[in-house]
């Protein structure tokens, strides 16, 4: 029984393995809920949309045991975006793959009670037993909000537990209130003016009739088709021709009474949500300007705003080539510490080549990028978790409309910086499928972290350290140059999509400012954990993979005698290196490239560790890094440097453009259901990369860059 | 204060309170803004404006919002 009187079984207790949904608005702290209550670890974000897939965990109480599924975040039950119809569906019982689900915790933050509320009112409604969650309550607290939990769950019907999901404070009692039968259900005390109210019920029970729905489900529906316009119930095919009359006759009475339908509805359940506040919040007057005002007034200035945006992204290039070579070094050294040693300690012979020029030197090669790596995603997991970026987003608004994308783009591509498949995924919030499409067509564009260690061996190997201006350091001025190329690349091609392909007009743009805060240590310190774990993953398996058959084929079949050169030359990767380089010779590569092109394919930095295997077969006695390796390598023939600082500008330029990455081809089928779109992104990114070189190379040589 | 100086909320002076008289967006786009809190009689606080937007604060959450949609919400002083 609830405190109510109502009975409210336990929406799990004792029965088979229950489902309990996580619902809540974007930033309410639900993903760290979900963490905290199932121990799974996730990405914890602060802007909107960082929730894009389905996350499922187990939460075991005692005997209970029940599946969470965090649904993504959303502001109502009326979609906008395809993340927010994912959760609608799901809690109105319409999604196809799952069931309806047992009960829901809806994750509401303190701090923004009156908007969280209008999803509390809608949850309540479905008639699943609910639980509120008012996480964030410190903060509130801190802020000199007060919040009677009682008057809250009176004015609910609902149990309301608070929560501080950073802290894990008060999720045992979450998972008390939720497993051991302690969740309320009640309709929502939401009053709709009588006539709207009449009509409303009376829909609701002809859609009962005709299509079987449940009653919470019909009830919603009813709403959503009162509140549609006239054009868009035209478009409308799914409910019986008897019951789209009545909905016409309907807007007619509800139009003639003077109602704005649109509006009433919302409206109604605002005036709900004061109400409730009324009776349960009270909040200290504030004068003047706040810290967040204050903040704001200098980091979204018009000019200050963007000096700072781009200082920050400087900090970030120069941070991630400065301050990243030390444990660089270390790692180079660590790994040539171990080639020393299992060559000295195994006798001469294939297998020892196979793990010291096959494995060792290869996984070495990509693994030293490691600390760069890191180091981007400390500034990123940083920027998120102050409630900085969405306020980049703000100040990007304006440039991404001038292209035609829209201000939630940015996020995406800013994404993407890391790798283009949560960038691609994270576009699931743009409400509008052009604008959505043309944001994946190009966020590949922007550089990845996975050309990272390609940009950072070309620059070691062609760039001279030398300062520019006595400030900035010209590798750190190249880097910085590369993914503003890839950047500045990716908002023209979507200006030419958007003029071209993906007509429309311009799209509007909103954006929920997260409050500033300090960022969690711990947070950022697991998303870097999350990152550098996987990487070594990959470096551990695909790339130690690719680098062992690399080796194979650079090294058989066998020549005797020769040079190490005429030997890599003999070999299969020599014949293949041969068949592709009429096609790139234009671009001023050689077949050596060639195969680091073609095995990149699997992912681009395995182009390092093919040149670490072909540079070391090949070499001959040059002591030193793959970097130094690079620079010493001259054309037998010719004699001529087989790296010029024009070659490496141009394997840098090509990997900047060129779709060199099947995984996100892969996720680009997935997210546009089929293969025209994805077919398309690599034919024009292949294209845009080759002419673009070509172009780069011309010039270098004409401007007599070549040598 | 008088309540009957109608305007959009892009004319909303820095830092004034305004309340929400109706929108005039795309229909969705109205649904979509009303269901974050920019419904009708809504307070609604300029917190500043810049880069052809606004940011606002309405329900005590801070919005950044497009010129073109500031300009469907018509406000007048509040009380």
């Amino acid at each position: 029984m609830d405190r109510d009187g109502t009975p409210t079984p336990g929406a799990v207790r004792g029965s088979r393995t229950g489902l309990i949904a996580l619902v809540g608005n974007p930033n309410s702290g639900k993903t760290t809920l979900f963490n905290a209550l199932t121990g799974l670890r996730q990405r914890v974000g602060n802007y909107p949309g960082v929730t894009v897939e389905r996350k499922e965990g187990r939460m075991r109480l005692g005997d209970t045991e029940a599946v969470i599924l965090d649904l993504p975040g959303t502001y109502s039950l009326t979609p906008g975006s395809p993340d927010e119809r994912i959760a609608t569906e799901i809690l109105l019982g319409k999604a196809p793959h799952t069931p309806l689900p047992d009960a829901v915790i809806c994750v509401v933050d303190a701090n923004h009670l009156e908007r969280n509320l209008y999803l509390v009112s809608q949850v309540i409604e479905q008639n699943i037993p609910t639980v509120v969650a008012l996480n964030m309550i410190d903060i509130a607290r801190r802020h000199g909000m007060r919040i009677d939990i009682r008057a809250l769950e009176r004015e609910l019907g609902v149990r309301v537990i608070p929560t501080v999901a950073r802290k894990s404070e008060g999720v045992g009692e979450l998972a008390r209130a939720v497993l051991g039968g302690g969740s309320g259900r009640r309709a929502s005390g939401v009053r709709l003016p009588e006539p709207v109210e009449r009509e409303t019920e009376e829909l609701t029970t002809l859609l009962v009739r005709a299509h079987q729905f449940s009653l919470p489900r019909a009830r919603s529906e009813a709403i959503s088709l009162l509140s549609a316009d006239g054009a868009r119930l035209e478009e409308t095919d799914h409910y019986a021709p008897g019951v789209l009359a009545h909905v016409r006759r309907d807007h007619e009475k509800l139009d003639f009474l003077g109602f704005d339908r649109r509006a009433v509805f919302v409206e109604s359940r605002y005036a709900w949500v004061r109400e409730v506040c009324a009776h349960a919040v009270t909040r200290p007057a504030t004068e003047g300007m706040t810290r967040s005002d204050r903040l704001d007034a200098i980091l979204t200035h018009r000019i200050w705003g963007v000096v700072i945006f781009i200082a920050l992204m400087a900090i970030v290039f120069q941070a991630m080539f400065s301050w990243a070579q030390l444990p660089m070094n270390l790692i180079r050294s660590g790994f040539d510490e171990l080639g020393t040693l299992v060559s000295s300690s195994m006798p001469a012979g294939d297998l020892r080549d196979l793990i010291v020029h096959g494995g060792i030197a290869g996984v070495a090669a990509v693994v030293a990028f490691l600390p760069q790596i890191l180091f981007l995603f400390l500034f990123l997991g940083f920027l998120e978790d102050t409630g900085y970026m969405a306020r980049a987003a703000f100040i990007m608004g304006k440039v991404m409309s001038r292209v035609g994308l829209h201000g939630k783009s940015f996020i995406p591509l800013l994404s993407s910086f890391a790798c283009a498949i949560p960038g691609i995924m994270a576009t699931r919030t743009i409400d509008n499928g052009r604008d959505r499409l043309a944001t994946m067509l190009v966020a590949p564009l922007v550089s990845c972290s996975a050309r990272l260690p390609v940009y950072a061996l070309m620059i070691a190997a062609v760039i001279p350290p030398l300062s520019v201006m006595g400030i900035v350091s010209l590798p750190a001025l190249t880097m910085l140059s590369m993914y503003l190329l890839g950047m500045v690349m990716a908002l023209v091609m979507a200006w030419v999509f958007k003029k071209t392909l993906l007509k429309g007009g311009p799209p509007s743009f909103i954006i929920e400012l997260p409050p500033y805060t300090i960022p969690s240590l711990r947070s950022t310190l697991m998303l870097m954990w999350e990152r550098a774990w996987l990487f070594l993953k990959r470096a551990g398996t695909i790339i130690l993979g690719a680098s062992i058959l690399l080796w194979f084929l650079a090294s058989y079949p066998k020549l005797d005698g020769g040079t190490p050169a005429e030997r890599l030359n003999h070999s299969f990767v020599g014949m293949a290196g041969r068949l592709v380089e009429p096609v790139i010779r234009p671009l001023g590569f050689d077949w050596k490239i060639g195969i680091g092109l073609l095995t990149s394919l699997i992912q681009r930095e395995v182009f390092v560790s093919t040149m670490a295997t072909i540079y070391d077969v090949g070499s001959d006695g040059t002591s030193g890094g793959l970097p130094e390796k690079l620079r010493a390598a001259h054309n037998p023939v010719t004699g001529a440097p087989e790296f010029t600082a024009l070659t490496g500008i141009c394997i840098m330029v090509y990997y900047v453009l060129a779709m060199q990455c099947f995984s996100t081809v892969a996720v680009m089928r997935r997210e546009t259901n089929g293969w025209k779109w994805p077919l398309f992104q690599v034919a024009y990114m292949t294209a845009l990369a080759y002419s673009v070189t070509f172009i780069v190379y011309r010039a270098g040589l004409a401007m007599g860059l070549g040598g | 204060m008088a309540t009957n100086m109608h305007m959009t909320l892009i004319d909303a002076p820095v830092g004034s309170r305004v309340r929400i008289r109706h929108l005039t967006s795309r229909p969705e786009i109205s649904t979509r803004l009303r269901e974050l809190g920019f419904c009708e009689n809504a307070i609604v606080r300029c917190v500043m404006k810049g880069y052809g937007n606004i940011i606002c604060e309405v329900h005590n959450t801070r919005v950044g919002l497009d010129s073109v949609l500031a300009r469907g919400i018509h406000v007048s002083v509040s009380d």
